[in-house]
């Protein structure tokens, strides 16, 4: 498999962040659940877990995004209906926005409460805003929110997929599954 | 009985004040007292939670001084901190530091330094002198240095402790995975003469 994108397929450094990040946003979901109702002390460590991975899903999206903006895009020509190219590119562009919409907004819930936030205890980053319970709220409630559009527009964006690969029987899905591929 | 009270209260005072007065020896004597300035002073703590290096000060200490420049040995100090003025710009989190398992505000309410002289160092002053927190007390050289400034003098330093000496942190607070056990802590002290 090439590393490279095709204009007819996707090659494997954006397959690799596409499937890595759904890892982790999965998992990012898992540690949330795991420790909200944990006693104060026992809280932490999770919940720097997650802040870690939170801060690496932002850097891979970003490379996502530059590594799209610099390699060919696999095109949906002859693929899908004008509508579903709309709504796919729609779909698109929101979720490039969520993966950096929702660690800037833990970020910002992080630094408004003075709970800087470090990268597996490695390094920092500076803290983005003043401490401030009232933005911590906003943020907290944000990030709560975003996280329900995402999981709705995943949701979209996988029934897509879906009806491509078993309604219009083409290759949109296999040309992004892992080991998959068209000839 | 409340003018009777006064009647005898305003001669003893008086008296009390001068037999004070005539106390003091004739000439200024060599250490100057210096107490804290309303604002200006600032004691701030770096301590280590999650991986993250994290700020927060004591809104409210007290800090007395007599001085001598010429003379350090004359000299004393004594800081005293209100423990419940703790801020570290969570409101939960200072809740947390007040509780019996970490600091215990409710039956140690104030920590203190107190230095009973001042020696010279190689780059500034240190003070020899016992640190109580959470009721333990330890021996403790508090590096710091002293310039004067047109208000007074300024006391300023850093030094490091390591929070498990003192108690700070109990049961399954004594571990150091989320909150680290060594506390850097900042000074800087506007001083005034005291009248």
């Amino acid at each position: 498999m090439p590393l490279r994108n095709t204009t007819r397929s996707w090659g494997a450094v954006s397959k690799s962040l596409h499937w890595l990040i759904v890892l982790l946003i999965i998992g990012q979901w898992g540690i949330a659940q795991y420790a909200e109702d944990l006693p104060l002390l026992a809280k932490g460590p999770p919940l720097n877990l997650h802040k870690s991975i939170g801060m690496t899903i932002l850097a891979l999206a970003v490379i996502r995004l530059v590594w799209r903006l610099v390699n060919p895009v696999p095109s949906l020509q002859g693929l899908a209906k004008n509508w579903e190219c709309r709504l796919a590119h729609f779909s698109h562009v929101m979720l490039y926005a969520l993966l950096m919409a929702m660690p800037l907004t833990g970020w910002m819930m992080s630094s408004a409460r003075n709970f800087p936030v470090s990268w597996f205890g490695q390094f920092q980053f500076p803290d983005l805003v003043s401490p401030s319970r009232t933005l911590y709220q906003r943020m907290n409630d944000l990030h709560e929110t975003l996280f329900a559009v995402l999981v709705i527009v995943a949701l979209l964006h996988v029934a897509g997929a879906l009806k491509h690969h078993f309604f219009d029987r083409n290759e949109v899905l296999r040309r992004m599954l892992p080991f998959g591929g068209i000839k | 009985m409340r003018s009777m009270t006064n009647y005898l209260a305003i001669p003893l005072l008086s008296l009390l004040a001068t037999g004070a007065s005539s106390a003091e020896p004739s000439t200024a004597p060599a250490t100057a007292r210096y107490t804290q300035a309303a604002s200006g002073s600032s004691l701030t703590f770096t301590f280590t939670q999650l991986g993250a290096a994290t700020e927060g000060r004591f809104r409210q200490f007290a800090t007395d001084l007599r001085y001598d420049e010429k003379n350090p040995a004359a000299s004393s100090l004594k800081v005293s901190v209100q423990i419940a003025s703790v801020d570290t710009q969570d409101s939960e989190r200072d809740d947390a530091i007040a509780m019996p398992e970490l600091f215990d505000a409710a039956k140690f309410p104030v920590a203190t330094f107190v230095a009973d002289s001042l020696t010279r160092t190689a780059t500034g002053l240190e003070a020899p002198g016992k640190l109580t927190i959470r009721g333990v007390t330890r021996e403790m050289r508090l590096p710091l240095s002293i310039k004067s400034t047109a208000a007074g003098l300024e006391l300023s330093g850093q030094t490091a402790f390591k929070r498990l000496d003192f108690g700070i942190g109990q049961g399954e607070w004594q571990s150091t995975e989320s909150v680290g056990d060594e506390v850097k802590v900042q000074y800087k002290v506007a001083l005034v003469r005291a009248k």
